[in-house]
């Protein structure tokens, strides 16, 4: 699981020998000088030597010193020591240590529980009828790099663990009769392909530094990358040991660098302009500042100022804030403007990257990254300002607060009848005997079942426990073995894994909504079933469409609260761009499928389904179509609810005859909502005629065919 | 784990007063029920709880006694029952400062209940209980950082235990009951999900902690966390003072709580309050009560009125108004100083 530069499976990659990617290098150094930066995110493409470089940050870490013999490395001069440690150190007076390689440990997506946090040891427990802990990943990790690839597909429970662990640097576990906690310090690096979904804001947060990384645009350069495995491979590897001597220097010398004051109320005004949430970016502002510093200083091309300058702070400041602002999914704090001469400046990101010099092609690229996104977050919040001045935060005035009258009158909460789809703890549950297939999940109890598959070894112990006196009277065991363990002691383990429904409200935003308060139906509509989602636990997304683009109005989330602040300011107007709505649906849940293949999504499409924009340049309504065929051909289950249709009795479904070629001609002519319905696979509904109950029955059905 | 490592002292938090009070209130009258702090992520939300075990009072504990009895209790564990049976009575005490015990998310149900001993039963056949974390957590504070991502199951033995106040273990042939009361504090962040309703009610306070936007305010933090870190046994001498004057402040208050007065016009108010705001059940009252009467017992005042009342209304029962989506919530502050005004 762990390379080391001896016993690598494989030959660990040189830093030197990978090409350009100054932005990336930088932030993977400065984590590595201050590991209390709290680590760096990378995000991008594939192909873009990521993985290589986190990988290759072993071979230019300065060694490590750690307590001779201690099962989780712990650091002879940190006065936070394992329970082994501090036994030794009261009985002996010292700690004896010696000088070690630093590793890249790399969690792998999938890591069972028990190999992460730790575990019973098997042998221990069976041989010697002693209870020992037996280290995991948190604990291999400490004092070192922990790398996840593809981290934005790590498990919900495996996030939660390491959230923890990366909170306190200790690693707490009560479980499989064991209580042990233990130093667990790491710089956490993970990279991901922001096309395969994205990360829990949590987790997001947790990564001190982050980088967007993009294919090299310079032909030079990419030829420097082919030429790379030509390399002079010696070469590349005594550039490594004088990078691995400069970090030592620079580590040495990050005490003596000095942040002036004026610089901290700088990055307090950026943090604060940039609206970000909480206070790390502040704070990690300041460490990545100082350890840019101290590697100038180490550096030795005559910088040798230890006092912090605008520039390094200007240097490390998109890396820190890059995936700190505000995403439109929460309330705003109105932006400050200019709270000091210092801060008005620096406050576009822009003028940011621009004012470092090393980082001009990284920059560049993501500027242009986040202008994608720019564009449609900009949309949002300029629909919530809008919101804003109009009065209340909480909901939009006039229509926002009938609809609140309307389904606070229509809905007592106790008629609320759906499946729960919560994972069941019995051993023989569909869902659980998938999970044990496959190990993954968060072990949560054990069970009895025919065939043990994946040991229990706690609850056989326990199980076994009683009978030990009786059994040793009556037969002899084997001598080697403390425990007798029959057939009948064996137990299976119950794991679950929080996955569950995933509603995907894809809403129509465009200006025929806006007719006959079919927004305030829709939003009656909705916020009924987000009623029924907190209820349930589900998540909720929701994907808005209207002009020319689609939205991701909030991002799966258990939040109902977030869902029912962006349904209220969900604005209305421009043009129909259906297809667009159902492809930005499409990417959503087959993300969320890739990371959890057990989700079960449900789309609920509310439109006239009558898209007049063109994605690819062929008839929008036959793009559309396409689009729905896709939808079922990917077993999506889906609701159709039509906005254009006043009364329908929701069991009779008119679809036209529907081929292509009379679909163009034929125009609006025929049905267009129930086609698209009859080609997703998808019930129908008109929207004045779903009540609250109406539209709640068949999403519970819906969600039932599937559970 | 907590016992060796440096905590970041309590008096040296900037601003986040609700948060601060909630907590404090919490360790003058644990029967006010604990505290859920909800908040955007890097908000000090986890730091103030750690920094808080500094403060607390420290408690008569029966030696020896798993569970931390009281000796002057009339509801002792069983073993200190049969102690007291065979002979040894008075039971031996010492004095020990309460403690914040931590339940990681990934708590498996034997270790929060407690179970078997397997190396005792193994070894020697013997059928021994081990406590777990509701044991270690009696008389102290129970803290859940992450808690509305806890398993359900796990929600389940904690609100089973907080609501009776003591953990009844049935299981692996052991029948074991002992008396499990703690503070509950809870962090979490609203984006990652809600809490249970149930759970929810369960936290006598709940308050809303936002990131600072005084901009020398945050300055002031990272300069402190800074200092902390560069030398946290230097830093933690600076606040001695302080946090000394803060503990003392807390004893005090804890010795008077039983002589602050609480006037009928008071509860009258907080009954018209509870009932303007729709909140559910009686719970809110009793907390409002407890709530005003320890902060009287801070500020050094003889009795609680209307001002106490209305400070901790907003912790008190804004999480306990039945809220459904789409419902626009109460200001609880607007409509306690328009309720409490009347009286």
């Amino acid at each position: 699981m762990s390379m080391t530069a001896s016993g690598a499976p494989f030959r660990l990659p040189s830093w030197s020998a990978v090409v350009g990617q100054p932005r990336m290098k930088l932030a993977l150094l400065l984590a590595a000088i201050d590991p209390a930066i709290g680590g760096v995110l990378i995000r991008g493409e594939r192909g873009t030597a990521k993985s290589t470089l986190a990988r290759a940050l072993a071979g230019v870490l300065p060694p490590r010193r750690v307590v001779e013999g201690c099962a989780y490395s712990c650091d002879p001069e940190d006065p936070w020591r394992c329970p082994d440690c501090r036994a030794r150190l009261a009985e002996d007076g010292r700690l004896p240590f010696r000088e070690v390689p630093t590793q890249v440990v790399e969690l792998p997506l999938g890591a069972s529980e028990d190999r992460v946090v730790g575990s019973l040891d098997l042998e221990a427990a069976v041989r010697e009828g002693r209870r020992v802990f037996q280290p995991g990943l948190l604990a291999e990790a400490n004092g070192q790099v922990l790398y996840v690839d593809e981290v934005n597909l790590l498990d919900h429970h495996l996030v939660d663990v390491l959230l923890d662990a990366a909170a306190m640097g200790v690693n707490v576990v009560e479980r499989e009769g064991i209580s042990v906690a233990h130093p667990s310090h790491f710089v956490l690096i993970g990279t991901m392909n922001p096309e395969e979904g994205d990360l829990r804001p949590q987790l997001l947060d947790r990564f001190g530094l982050c980088v967007d990384v993009e294919g090299l645009r310079d032909p030079a350069q990419r030829v420097l990358v082919m030429q790379a495995s030509d390399l002079d491979d010696a070469r590349e590897r005594d550039r490594d040991a004088a990078l691995a001597k400069e970090l030592r220097r620079a580590r040495a010398l990050l005490g003596r660098v000095v942040v002036p004051p004026q610089l901290v109320r700088t990055a307090a005004a950026i943090a604060l302009d940039q609206q970000v949430v909480g206070h790390r970016a502040d704070l990690v502002l300041y460490r990545a500042a100082r350890a840019r510093r101290a590697l100038r200083m180490a550096q030795g091309d005559g910088d040798e100022d230890p006092t912090v300058s605008l520039q390094d702070l200007l240097e490390v400041s998109d890396l820190v804030l890059v995936h700190r602002r505000r995403s439109s999914g929460s309330g705003g704090i109105p932006a400050q403007a200019g709270e000091s001469a210092d801060s008005s400046e620096p406050a576009e990101s822009g003028s940011l990257a621009e004012a470092s010099d090393e980082s001009m092609a990284a920059a560049g690229a993501d500027e242009v990254g986040d202008q994608d996104e720019g564009s449609a977050s900009e949309a949002v919040s300029s629909s919530v300002g809008a919101d804003q001045e109009g009065g209340a935060s909480t909901g939009s005035p006039g229509p926002g607060r009938d609809t609140e009258v309307e389904v606070a009158d229509a809905a007592p909460s106790g008629r609320i009848q759906l499946p729960r789809e919560r994972l069941r703890r019995h051993g023989s549950g569909r869902r659980s005997q998938t999970a044990s297939r496959d190990h993954r999940g968060r072990y949560v109890g054990a069970t009895v079942v025919e065939k043990t598959t994946d040991l229990a070894l706690d609850a056989t112990l326990r199980a076994a426990a009683p009978h030990q006196r009786s059994r040793r009277s009556q037969h002899a065991k084997p001598p080697e073995l403390a425990i007798s363990l029959e057939r009948r002691d064996l137990r299976q383990k119950i794991r679950q894994r929080r996955i569950g429904n995933l509603i995907v409200f894809l809403v129509d935003a465009s200006a025929s909504m806006d007719a006959e308060q079919r927004m305030d139906a829709t939003r009656s509509a909705i916020l009924a079933l987000l009623k029924d989602a907190y209820v349930r636990r589900d998540r909720v997304a929701m994907i808005s469409f209207s002009g020319r683009v689609a939205r991701t109005v909030l991002r799966p989330t258990a939040s109902v609260d977030l869902a029912e602040r962006q349904l209220s300011r969900l604005a209305v107007g421009g043009t129909t761009p259906l297809t667009q709505g159902l492809v930005a649906a499409l990417e959503m849940i087959r993300s969320e499928r890739m990371r959890d293949p057990e989700v079960l999504p449900l789309l609920v499409l509310i439109s006239d389904g009558r898209g007049n924009i063109s994605m690819r340049g062929e008839e929008p309504l036959v793009e559309a179509q396409q689009a729905a065929a896709q939808v079922r051909r990917e077993q999506i289950r889906a609701l159709v609810i039509d906005s254009s249709r006043d009364h329908l009795s929701p069991s009779s479904p008119l679809p036209m005859p529907a081929a292509p070629g009379g679909a163009r001609l034929a125009g609006y002519a025929f049905n267009a909502c129930a086609d698209l319905a009859e080609r997703m696979g998808a019930q129908y509904f008109g929207l004045f005629d779903v009540s609250e109950q109406g539209i709640l029955r068949p999403v519970a059905e819906a969600l039932r065919r599937s559970g | 784990m907590s016992e060796y490592r440096q905590v970041y002292p309590f008096t040296a938090l900037v601003g986040q007063d609700q948060m601060r009070l909630a907590l404090e209130l919490n360790a003058v009258n644990p029967a006010i029920g604990g505290v859920l702090i909800r908040g955007e992520k890097g908000t000090a939300k986890s730091t103030a709880v750690r920094a808080l075990a500094r403060l607390l009072p420290e408690l008569k504990v029966v030696k020896g006694c798993h569970y931390s009895c009281d000796p002057e209790s009339d509801r002792l564990c069983q073993d200190c029952q049969a102690r007291l049976g065979s002979g040894e009575n008075p039971l031996p005490w010492e004095t020990r400062r309460m403690r914040v015990v931590e339940l990681p998310i990934n708590a498996s149900e034997d270790r929060v209940v407690g179970s078997i001993d397997l190396e005792a039963a193994i070894r020697s056949g013997e059928r021994r209980f081990e406590p777990g974390v509701l044991a270690e957590a009696n008389r102290q504070i129970l803290y859940v950082d992450e808690v509305n991502l806890l398993d359900d199951h796990i929600v389940d033995v904690l609100l089973d235990a907080a609501a009776m106040g003591v953990n009844v273990v049935e299981r692996e042939g052991i029948s074991v009951w002992h008396p499990a009361r703690f503070i509950l504090v809870g962090t979490m962040n609203p984006e990652e999900g809600d809490l249970r309703p149930q759970l929810l009610d369960r936290f006598g306070l709940c308050v809303d902690v936002r990131g600072i936007t005084d901009v020398r305010e945050r300055v002031e933090i990272v300069l402190r966390r800074e200092q902390f870190e560069a030398d946290p046994e230097q830093f933690i001498a600076d606040y001695a003072e302080q946090e000394d004057a803060e503990r003392d402040r807390i004893r005090r208050a804890i010795a008077g709580l039983e002589q602050v007065e609480v006037a009928r016009e008071v509860l009258e108010g907080i009954a018209r309050l509870a009932i303007a705001l729709e909140v559910d059940g009686h719970r809110a009252d009793l907390v409002a009560r407890k709530a005003a009467q320890a902060l009287s017992a801070m500020e050094g005042r003889p009795r609680a009125g209307a001002a106490e009342v209305a400070a901790v209304a907003p912790m008190v029962m804004a999480h306990r108004i039945r809220s459904q989506p789409g419902q626009r919530p109460h200001d609880v502050a607007e409509v306690a100083s328009r309720i409490l005004g009347e009286a």
